[in-house]
């Protein structure tokens, strides 16, 4: 997109030229403006369409408790009180804000970090080595997602405290690393088919292991695919709410997104703070997909797209 | 099937004891640890309130418990899926408070007797009730539950919307039709000033969360249904209890039907009741504890002292004058099967209903939390006069005629309430059907799901 | 398939035993093989610790004959199960329909597409909770922004959004299409992204513009992968509670449940893990399929994509 979009200035592309005297050349025009006006209208709706519920989450983090009720469409005296006051954890649903805040990103990093190196090792042995019947593996990953992840909440919490993990971090990085790298293998298996196998032929052949092989030829290679599927995971896990909620049960260990789930327990919720934290929490992934998004989009092709 | 997953076990075990993740096994021999699961607050007070409570218990023992204190709703899936896997805490609260009778039929928990014995003389009728239960597997009733607090149902008023109507608060008649009735002109005027989105009734016409089947039981009690379970278990739905609910479910959902409630509580949640009531969209409503107004309290001491009235001393009675027994809900501590610290846990609860310990955790937590013994209402705090709603409440839920839940005597009465049975009668009703039609079909379903929950005393 | 061989590995004498160890081996030599089962193990070691064991014990929590005529005779099953079929024909498809035309979209050049998209994957960031909570606040007919913004600007009482199954259900539609349709825009625009330039100059050297570039060149390019994205998007979709569950809670009267809420309704309001996990299991005879075709899709590295 970056690359196309370079040369062009203006709010919407106009782009040729060279025919602009013709009579065609004004139809041609006519046609351009006509649908440089449809293309305005489109990003008018989806502007509303993307921003309402958006600005509904601002509107109540700027306004007083209860005034959510209102029949205002604007905040009534807006004030950045509740920012503030996750901020300094001013209240008792948020005095571990920075703890819980701390949680997920440990849980998001560890989930992103695992999820790139198993389903990339895996797609390596299955797609670049050959392992004879290794489509074994990557189909067995499949079968993860027969039974939809909301239902292996029971077994999981059994599991997780048999193998000592209760109220323990791991368990929830655990579950999420095993309901995303399939995904990511999936995604991995599509993009390296883009990648040359002769790359990996003519290194054996100077002698490199399958080691080497995997850090210095395939690693690079699959960047783009890396940068992708690991900005999923990150979102994944940050976005979770079932496993953590019930995976971790008190004040300490608890994630961001359990933490808001406190604020439905009540009858008399401070709605303004919960937006604000809902608005803060989503800062993080928001930047890390804007850092990320030219490689982003790259590595999410699943490579197949050839002509 | 059976023996791969033993050796699973095993082999996971195994990990589990070789992995750096474990946690470290506490070192001193002499101190227990043992887990306690409780339900979060609506207020923080009633957090401050447990933890110094268990840290008085952890000073006077030595043993520690860990405490996990969790978000209110989502609590019951955690003790259904502890439950269901075996793998359970050593203490936990029946929350929700159907949970007790439920697995109790299940020989899910630990009984209790022993414990409760230790104040049972101080403990109110209604508290030791909900404490029982019947065991499908022994086939016997017995002590499940350790009474902690109780919580009843009262209703809420805006003084200043009632003013603003040009009424008077104490025109309100105190007979049940008439009470609700008066909302209702509340509303009429209202509208006549202009008031375009003000409704007289908050009523949870929803089949959403615990709040409808409240409402509808206090409703039948209120036309002098009551009893529709037996204490023994039994169901009974004679012309009495008929008569009642048929009259309930045509007002709850002819208010409804009328415009007497906002349209959205046909889809309301727990919590979207109480957001409405302290938006001043509605002028009353009939719901669960006084968190209403604790929970504004402190941030809005003019609502807590003069705008929001809470009847409990003026409770309305039934329409011919008679009073009405409160339902009164109990919260109970209960010990899983399969818990590991039995002997602690019981020690620990022994502690937590000690009278002085059972009245400072109530009262710290602002009186949201009714005790379970009628001599803690005597206390000052209760019985404060410049304190507008406790001294009503504790009269409502534990000094005036109370009774436990009806799914204390059969769970098929817990199965009624989640299925929403009540709901579909007045929701059928709300959609302009007819309430003697509505209330068959609920009776119907309701000896559908009593007829799995066969009791047979001795 | 796999758990058969394995067992033929035990099972066998020591001659076979070394063939079956060659047909494993297949060509890597032997350094090489260790490298591939080392590299192999880690996701071996998640299946086995958590996929074999909780899906096992799942299909064992469901696995009572009895628990179908209960889940059949349901009154809220049999809506659920409509419910289901329409939230994901029409959410799985209008999603990608979308996805699809704006991906296209933004491929436009220009600072503004830029800024656009930009604003556009917004809502993928938004954690979920508190987004589906917003959506269910402003689609309340008494105090709810759209209500209210539908009055001050235009003087129209709008309906309780959430009151009747159908406008219910089309809100939650509508609440998860706001949420997920970024994520497959940006993966369709990456698709589109990859197809290479040339092959668009090629096309309109034969005239092909516009709508005709799209049936005749970029969306043959695109099908393969529209498939795996429809047959991806319908499995998460299955699965999907936290739309249902926050935006309607499965309301009026338990109208608009999905199988996972209905699932998570009966495991924990009723306390019925069993008949939670039977519910869901009657999506299997679906899932089954579109997993089998996917697991197809992906083995055949010859399929042109």
């Amino acid at each position: 997109m970056s690359m196309r979009g370079f040369a062009v200035s203006g709010p919407l592309a106009i782009a040729a030229t060279s025919d602009r005297s013709t009579r065609a050349g004004r139809a041609a025009r006519r046609r351009r403006h006509a649908s440089n006006a449809a293309i305005l209208l489109l990003y008018a709706v989806m502007l509303v369409w993307t921003l309402t519920p958006i600005y509904n989450i601002v509107m109540i983090a700027l306004e007083h408790e209860g005034d959510v009720y209102g029949n205002s469409i604007v905040p009534v005296q807006p004030s950045f009180d509740s920012f503030w006051v996750v901020v300094s954890q001013g209240y008792w649903y948020l005095e571990n804000f920075w703890h819980q805040f701390g949680n997920t990103v440990f849980i998001a990093g560890m989930v992103t970090f695992l999820v790139l190196l198993i389903a990339s090792m895996t797609s390596f042995t299955v797609g670049r080595m050959r392992l004879r019947n290794g489509w074994l593996l990557t189909n067995a990953a499949l079968l993860t997602y027969v039974i939809p992840a909301s239902f292996l909440a029971i077994p999981f919490y059994l599991i997780m405290n048999r193998y000592g993990l209760a109220n323990n971090p791991w368990s929830v990085i655990a579950a999420l690393v095993t309901f995303a790298t399939p995904y990511a293998i999936f995604i991995f298996q599509e993009y390296g088919r883009s990648i040359p196998l002769e790359l990996d032929e003519s290194a054996r052949i100077d002698g490199a292991s399958p080691l080497v092989i995997y850090l210095r030829i395939y690693l690079p290679l699959m960047s783009p695919a890396l940068v992708a599927v690991g900005t999923y995971a990150l979102l994944l896990a940050w976005n979770e709410y079932l496993y953590q909620f019930l995976l971790l049960s008190d004040k300490r260990s608890m994630t961001v997104p359990v933490a808001l789930a406190q604020f439905l327990n009540s009858d008399q919720a401070p709605w303004n703070y919960m937006m604000a934290t809902a608005i803060i929490y989503a800062l993080p992934p928001l930047a890390t997909y804007y850092a990320f998004r030219h490689r982003m989009s790259s590595g999410l092709t699943m490579g197949g797209v050839k002509g | 099937m059976a023996l791969m997953r033993r050796s699973l076990l095993q082999g996971s075990l195994g990990f589990a004891a070789g992995s750096p993740l474990a946690r470290p096994y506490i070192a001193n021999a002499q101190a227990k640890t043992m887990s306690a699961w409780f339900a979060q607050g609506f207020v923080e007070d009633e957090d401050i309130a447990l933890r110094k409570a268990v840290a008085g218990y952890e000073k006077a023992s030595g043993n520690k418990v860990e405490l996990s204190i969790i978000p209110f709703a989502p609590q019951r899936q955690k003790i259904v899926s502890a439950i269901t896997s075996g793998v359970v805490p050593d203490v936990t609260q029946n929350n929700p408070a159907e949970i007790l009778p439920l697995y109790a039929w299940q020989d899910k928990w630990i009984e209790t007797e022993d414990i409760v014995e230790t104040q049972k003389a101080r403990f109110s009728e209604t508290a030791l009730k909900s404490a029982q239960a019947y065991n499908d597997v022994t086939k016997k009733r017995a002590y499940y539950g350790v009474p902690l607090r109780g919580a009843c149902v009262p209703c809420h008023t805006w003084k200043s919307l009632v003013e603003k109507a040009d009424m008077k608060m104490a025109d309100r008649p105190r007979t049940w039709e008439g009470y609700f009735d008066f909302y209702k002109k509340v509303q009429d005027n209202l509208r006549k000033k202009g008031e375009r989105k003000v409704y007289g009734l908050g009523f949870q016409v929803t089949a959403n969360g615990v709040d409808p089947a409240a409402l509808f039981n206090a409703f039948m009690h209120g036309y002098g249904g009551q009893g529709i379970v037996t204490p023994e278990g039994n169901l009974n739905l004679d012309a009495r209890i008929r008569e009642a609910a048929i009259k309930a479910a045509e007002y709850l959902g002819g208010a409804y039907r009328d415009g007497y409630v906002p349209p959205s509580a046909i889809n309301w949640n727990d919590a979207d009741d109480n957001n409405a009531f302290h938006a001043k969209l509605m002028v009353m409503d009939v719901d669960g504890t006084i968190s209403t107004e604790v929970a504004v309290k402190a941030k809005h001491p003019e609502w807590y002292f003069d705008e929001i009235v809470t009847d409990g001393l003026l409770y309305p009675t039934t329409n011919d004058g008679k009073p009405i027994t409160c339902i009164t809900a109990m919260l109970n501590a209960v010990i899983p099967k399969g818990a590991k610290n039995v002997p602690v846990a019981k020690e620990f609860l022994k502690f937590l209903i000690q009278p002085e310990v059972l009245q400072d955790t109530v009262e710290t937590g602002l009186g949201r939390n009714l005790p379970p013994m009628p001599e803690l209402a005597k206390t000052p705090f209760w019985q404060n006069p410049k304190d507008p709603h406790l001294k009503g409440y504790v009269q409502q839920g534990l000094l005036g005629p109370t009774q436990p839940d009806y799914y204390v005597f059969n769970p098929a009465m817990a199965e009624v309430y989640a299925q929403h049975v009540y709901s579909k009668a007045m929701i059928a009703v709300a959609k302009k059907g007819k309430a003697t039609d509505a209330v068959d079909a609920a009776f119907n379903e309701i000896k559908e799901i009593f007829a799995k929950y066969p009791i047979k005393q001795s | 398939m796999t758990a058969t061989t394995v067992l033929d590995v035990g099972a066998s004498s020591p001659g076979k035993r070394r063939s079956l160890w060659r047909y494993w081996r297949g060509n890597l030599k032997g350094s090489e093989f260790t490298w591939a089962l080392a590299f192999s193990v880690p996701y071996i070691a998640v299946f086995l610790g958590f996929v074999a064991y909780p899906v096992f014990y799942g299909l064992w929590m469901g696995s009572d004959p009895a628990l179908y005529s209960d889940v059949f005779s349901d009154v809220i099953y049999q809506d659920t199960v409509i419910n289901t079929l329409v939230f994901v024909v029409l959410g799985v498809n209008l999603k990608l329909f979308l996805a699809l035309l704006l991906s296209g979209v933004f491929m436009r050049p220009g600072w503004l597409t830029k800024v656009m998209l930009m604003l556009f994957v917004l809502p993928w960031a938004v954690p979920q909770l508190p987004a589906f909570i917003s959506l269910h606040w402003m689609l309340n007919g008494e105090w709810g922004l759209l209500n209210n913004a539908l009055w001050i600007l235009g003087g129209i009482e709008g309906p309780s959004w959430l009151n009747e199954r159908w406008t219910a259900l089309g809100a939650a539609i509508a609440s998860h299409l706001w949420k997920w349709t970024p994520f497959w825009t940006v993966i369709l625009l990456a698709g589109r992204m990859s197809i290479p330039q040339d092959i668009y100059d090629a096309a309109k050297v034969d005239g092909a513009t516009g709508l005709n570039r799209f049936l005749f060149v970029t969306f043959p390019l695109l099908a393969n992968l529209y498939l795996v994205l429809t047959l991806l998007a319908t499995i998460f979709l299955l699965g999907d509670f936290n739309t249902v569950f926050f935006v309607t809670g499965g309301g009026p009267n338990n109208e608009t449940h999905l199988l996972a809420t209905l699932g998570i309704r009966n495991a924990f309001d009723l306390a019925r893990p069993d008949l939670g996990v039977a519910v869901v299991m009657t999506a299997l005879p679906v899932l089954i399929p579109l997993v089998i075709i996917l697991m197809r899709k992906l083995r055949t590295t010859e399929v042109q994509l």
